[in-house]
């Protein structure tokens, strides 16, 4: 049975065509009939889908049949986006083999490479397979020797398809059983599982999503999860084709998933390994490490009082999301809240929406900050992500910023525009290397507060979006780097605080009080705004005081009329948040976050 | 005592800012209206009631033959009871509104008139649409006076792109007006005025301007010991508007006509529907106010008036609201033993402090 499974994942760039080759292997296979096919299925998510990229892992379960065999091929989907590194391990620790997709137009990109190196130090078997020959700028041959010379593994017989148009996707279909290893394992092994990843059913509580690599588990079998010292006994196992289909067991180098009456979300970990309570495996499966967050915020509600939706909120994305972390934040400003960490801006960006989206909640975000070293006086260190956490000036020695290594990918003509911006931003500049005629590679060291601003931006308009962008961490740097304030009528707003390079803080501290004095509404007083650093005040700008609001005729006595006007506005003043006396519309803290889209 | 309030939904024309239910039809449109309006009244269930006040506005009132709205007069006589000193206004159109009007009005027991002026300049006058010129205005003021009216009220607009409205007051006041109402201008949805604004062709003034034009206003008329009893009206003494006065201070009042309203002076509040034809169905709209309603209501009307609201009036504690004790100590509201009214200095922007007592 096993020897005729094949567990495998897509690893690819962005817009490579992963999902519409998922897609077409599962119409091949017959997984899912042609008119029921909705495009790109795996990408379940309704965001994932508009932003055309996937976030969440599907597995889907698939029915093949080749040489008078049948085969199981389980396909276990990735995400492509640099932000989400962690989740292509999470995948590739599930499964023997990896196809890798290279767009015949484009070449070898970045991201591509990074997790194809993953995929092999990983174990993996690699099938690179060549897409998009359909259009007219399809260089196969180029393609194929990127492959080599780039990664290193060979290519000549790499299938040539066309995922759109459904050309040789037979031919992948072969190779997935030819070339990928079954799975090992015993399934009379004491029981081993993956979880792999999890998400979260109103009527079966957590899912796990697992991976047996020993053993067999059924239902009502009494399971314990290893890292979360946790017992439960299974109520439901199945697979995925892709729907949800119940199965009586999962054997060794099946993957599937777990339903067992879970309610604490916090005991599901992804990574955990999960085993028989009364016959328990000797070894745990190596988990996966935990990645640090480099991008953090304060996540609040708009609504106040919806604080403990927006914690259920969180808990429910981390189940299925293992990178999000959270903990409980208190803002004079905003009040109750969570400062969250994220593992780029694109993920802090699909976790926002996907709280507003799915848990309809509205939220304030505060600007996003990187995690700072700081080194005081007195030789204490502190790790500080949020900027009102910062000591004062006096008490600090040394800050230190995160750096990372940047590698943009650009056509040579937007080069001295790239380089231009990385100065800009304090890059350090460190090589540059022509990769063809038609692409260079720049690498730069640069501060990720930086980045993390407004650079993907200004990238893209400055190279009209013909330069990719890849990044790693690479260590810490000291900077001269200041905490901006805003001050609205002499009171500190804390949701409002920034670190900043000392240099950029004065042209950001008066962009910031020119906005907020749009944004924010006339008051009954004058509202002097000011930017300072410390006690010294570096911008200011003052919103005079309201001098009328509607001084309708209450006519013919219609009161009803007014009294509603009245409390449409009442409602609307839900929305604000209060700093000492002055009101601020909750458009005021996202406003600042986008300064330069309205210069 | 409840105030009645009549309402004929005709005009010569449409000005480019108004939003009331009223438009220009001929006069067996006109005769229908009045014979279901008779009807109304004579069938409606108040009677035995005292009346104190009764108020003709629109639309135009003065641009119907004078004997319809006579007649209305006359039927509401009978079905209430309708004392001598019952104050008995008429809304007019200067333009429309000739000595013999004014006679018959005069004649049907009519006491009070007030007159639409908006401007005396007659180039804002064109530019509102408005038919009459600044002569016609100050004309049928003194045409009022000469047929042996005594309460004369005219009504001018803040917020217009010219004109000076104090030298309009002082005209006003030495043609003999008693009562000046003054409002600011608004754009409201639907209008002309929408539109020239939206076209830039309307060069309005903005708010502080207005705002400025409002308080050199208030000071002139307090100059002229015209007592400022509410935001927008100002009187001399004995010539408030008691009709106006009982909307703001909860007093009962019934409505007739298309679109207008009614208030039993506890709870409920119900309105004749704003389209012909369903006003002719007698569908109407209400509502049963909720305690907390009255409240604001309470507040927010009060708050308009110089008198203020009662603190016993209002059902909960509003005593030991934060913002109403900063408010005490700025000295935005000022407050006589149980009383409560708002400082005239930020009558301007009474909304944003009624809102924040209510929140």
């Amino acid at each position: 049975m096993k020897k005729n499974i094949r567990n495998f994942c897509i690893i690819a760039h962005i817009d490579h065509g992963k999902s519409t080759l998922a897609d077409r292997l599962m119409e091949q296979t017959g997984s899912v009939a042609k008119r029921d096919m909705q495009s790109q299925l795996l990408d379940s998510m309704e965001l994932e889908r508009e932003k055309g990229i996937t976030i969440k892992l599907t597995p889907t379960r698939m029915n093949y049949h080749l040489n008078g065999q049948d085969y199981v091929l389980n396909l276990i989907d990735t995400p492509g986006h640099v932000d989400f590194t962690y989740e292509v391990s999470r995948s590739l620790a599930a499964c023997e083999g990896a196809i890798l997709i290279v767009d015949a137009t484009q070449g070898v990109e970045a991201q591509t490479l990074a997790n194809a190196y993953m995929a092999i130090d990983a174990n993996l078997e690699i099938l690179p397979v060549i897409n998009k020959i359909d259009l007219p700028s399809a260089q196969i041959e180029k393609s194929k020797k990127e492959i080599e010379d780039v990664i290193g593994i060979p290519a000549q017989d790499a299938p040539c398809i066309s995922a759109k148009e459904g050309i040789n996707i037979d031919e992948v279909l072969k190779k997935i059983v030819t070339d990928f290893p079954s799975p090992k394992g015993d399934e009379n092994e004491p029981l081993k599982c993956l979880v792999f990843d999890s998400f979260y059913d109103n009527f079966k509580g957590a899912i796990c999503l697992i991976r047996v690599f020993d053993g067999q588990v059924k239902v009502g079998d009494k399971i314990t999860f290893m890292q979360a010292g946790k017992q439960y006994e299974v109520t439901e196992v199945g697979v995925f084709t892709p729907k949800m289909e119940v199965k009586e067991s999962l054997m060794a180098g099946e993957v599937g998933y777990i339903a067992a009456s879970i309610k604490s979300l916090s005991d599901v970990r992804v990574g955990d390994t999960i085993t028989m309570t009364e016959k328990p495996t000797q070894e745990p499966l190596p988990g996966y490490k935990e990645v640090q967050p480099v991008v953090y915020c304060g996540v609040f509600a708009v609504d106040g009082s919806r604080y403990n939706d927006l914690k259920e909120a969180l808990l429910k994305l981390k189940l299925n999301d293992a990178s999000l972390q959270f903990t409980p934040e208190v803002s004079t400003a905003l009040g109750f809240g969570f400062r969250c960490g994220f593992l780029g801006l694109l993920h802090l960006e699909i976790i926002t929406e996907r709280i507003e989206r799915e848990f309809n909640l509205e939220i304030i975000t505060t600007a996003p900050s990187v995690s700072y070293k700081v080194i005081k006086t007195n030789g204490e260190e502190l790790e500080i992500s949020n900027p009102s956490n910062l000591p004062s000036p006096v008490e600090i020695d040394k800050i230190l910023e995160p750096m990372v290594v940047a590698s943009l990918f650009t056509p040579p003509e937007y080069v001295g525009a790239i380089m231009e911006l990385c100065q800009e931003k304090r890059g350090i500049y460190k090589n540059l290397v022509y990769l063809d005629k038609s692409r260079v590679r720049i690498d730069y060291r640069l501060p990720l507060g930086e980045i993390i601003y407004d650079f993907f931006d200004r990238l893209k308009s400055a190279t009209k979006g013909f330069a990719s962008f890849d990044y790693e961490m690479d260590g810490m740097m000291s900077a001269k780097l200041v905490k901006l304030d805003i001050l609205l009528k002499g009171e500190k707003c804390d949701a409002l605080s920034l670190i900043v390079h000392e240099s950029f803080a004065y042209n950001r501290g008066r962009a910031i009080v020119e906005k907020l004095k749009k944004i924010i509404p006339r008051q009954l007083f004058e509202v002097p705004i000011q930017a300072a650093i410390g006690n010294k005040i570096i911008a200011r700008e003052t919103i005079s005081a309201l001098r009328k609001d509607v001084l309708a005729k209450c006519y013919g006595g219609d009161v009803t009329r007014k009294r509603k006007l009245l409390e449409k506005q009442k409602e609307g003043k839900k929305r604000m948040r209060q700093i000492g006396s002055v009101e601020i519309p909750s458009e005021a803290f996202l406003s600042i976050l986008k300064l330069d889209e309205d210069k | 005592m409840i105030g009645i309030y009549v309402h004929i939904p005709f005009c010569e024309s449409k000005c480019v800012y108004c939003a009331f239910a009223s438009f220009v039809k001929d006069e067996s449109f006109q005769s229908d209206y009045f014979e279901f309006l008779n009807k109304e009244i004579r069938t409606c269930k108040f009677e035995d009631r005292q009346v104190s006040s009764i108020y003709f506005g629109g639309g135009t009132p003065s641009c119907v033959k004078p004997e319809k709205v006579a007649e209305i007069l006359a039927v509401i006589k009978a079905k209430f009871n309708v004392l001598g000193n019952t104050e008995i206004t008429i809304e007019c159109n200067p333009c429309s509104t000739s000595l013999e009007k004014l006679k018959t009005y005069y004649l049907a027991g009519f006491n009070r008139v007030s007159f639409g002026v908006q401007s005396l300049d007659d180039d804002m006058l064109k530019f509102l649409s408005r038919r009459h010129t600044k002569a016609q205005a100050l004309d049928a003021i003194k045409n009022a006076k000469a047929v042996g009216f005594e309460n004369i009220s005219a009504d001018l607009l803040l917020g217009l792109p010219a004109g000076d409205i104090i030298s309009d007051a002082e005209k006003l006041i030495s043609a003999g007006a008693k009562h000046i109402s003054a409002y600011m201008l608004q754009v409201e949805d639907g209008t002309p005025l929408k539109d020239m604004v939206k076209r830039g062709e309307a060069n309005l003034p903005n708010d502080d301007q207005t705002v400025d034009n409002y308080q050199k206003l208030v000071d002139f008329l307090q100059k002229n010991r015209f007592l400022q009893y509410e935001i927008s009206n100002f009187a001399l003494n004995g010539f408030k508007s008691k009709h106006n006065y009982a909307y703001w201070t909860g007093q009962a009042y019934m409505g007739f006509g298309l679109g207008a309203h009614s208030f039993d002076g506890k709870n409920r509040r119900w309105a004749n529907a704003n389209n012909l034809d369903d006003y002719y169905k007698r569908k109407i709209t209400q509502e049963v106010l909720s305690d907390s309603e009255i409240n604001e209501e309470k507040i927010m009307l009060g708050l308009r008036c110089s008198e203020g609201f009662n603190l016993k009036d209002v059902s909960f504690n509003l005593e030991d609201k934060q913002d109403f004790k900063q408010m005490i100590e700025d000295e935005i509201l000022i407050r006589e033993k149980d009383q409560v009214r708002l400082n005239p200095k930020y009558y301007e922007i009474s909304n944003s402090i009624i809102l924040k007592l209510l929140s």
